[in-house]
């Protein structure tokens, strides 16, 4: 038997992962001295981990 | 020699020969004080050397300089917590004197460099330079009574 998640909650927590990569991904692309494509990858990819370490702490200092 | 050298100069001269000052001298809870206003007289100081000199990498340190000096003060604050008879001072005079340079100094150099991608990391290290003392000057006043050790 498989434990369902319930959509909602898939929503929501993929629109924070969004939240959290758009935030971290402007704040690269504010940071670098020049914007050109491989900025541009390594920007996205390390903005990604950053979301994901970003909820997984939101979610270790949140009571619920 | 330009005027934001001259300025640079000027802030790191007196701002930083003041808080060597009040780190040498006086009770701990001076001292602790003294040891955050330190960065308020650094930061704004390495951005008008950065604009003076031309060269973009000083502002990288004033950026790590906003985001580390508040939290190696509350590690202080955290530590200093524990003494019972620890007076709470505070200087909230020079406190808001120091957010006041800070703030100037980003404007100043705001204005000079026109918008763009620098001007909006201009203004995140002006919200953490002057949003970071404030907490760490409260966290020294004993204002977080509430946390844990604050």
């Amino acid at each position: 038997m498989t434990r369902r998640t319930a959509p909602r909650a898939v929503l929501l927590a993929v629109g924070e992962l969004l939240a959290w990569w758009v935030a971290l991904a402007l704040l690269w692309l504010v940071l670098i001295s020049t914007v050109d494509t491989l900025e541009r990858i390594v920007g996205a990819s390390c903005a990604a981990l950053g979301a994901l370490l970003a909820r997984m702490g939101r979610r270790a200092v949140t009571w619920r | 020699m330009n005027g934001w050298i001259l300025a640079a100069g000027i802030v790191l001269g007196g701002g930083g020969a003041a808080a060597l000052w009040g780190v040498t001298t006086g009770p701990p809870a001076r001292r602790v004080i003294a040891q955050n206003l330190t960065t308020s007289a650094v930061c704004p100081a390495l951005l008008l050397f950065a604009q003076g000199y031309g060269r973009p990498a000083y502002v990288d340190l004033a950026l790590l300089l906003a985001l580390l000096g508040p939290v190696g003060t509350l590690v202080f604050a955290r530590l200093l917590s524990g003494e019972p008879e620890r007076e709470r001072t505070s200087a909230w005079g020079l406190t808001w004197a120091a957010a006041a340079l800070g703030a100037a100094v980003v404007v100043a150099l705001c204005v000079a460099g026109g918008p763009g991608r620098a001007m909006v990391k201009l203004l995140a290290i002006g919200v953490l330079l002057i949003g970071g003392n404030l907490i760490a000057s409260r966290a020294l006043a004993g204002g977080f009574q509430g946390v844990r050790g604050g």
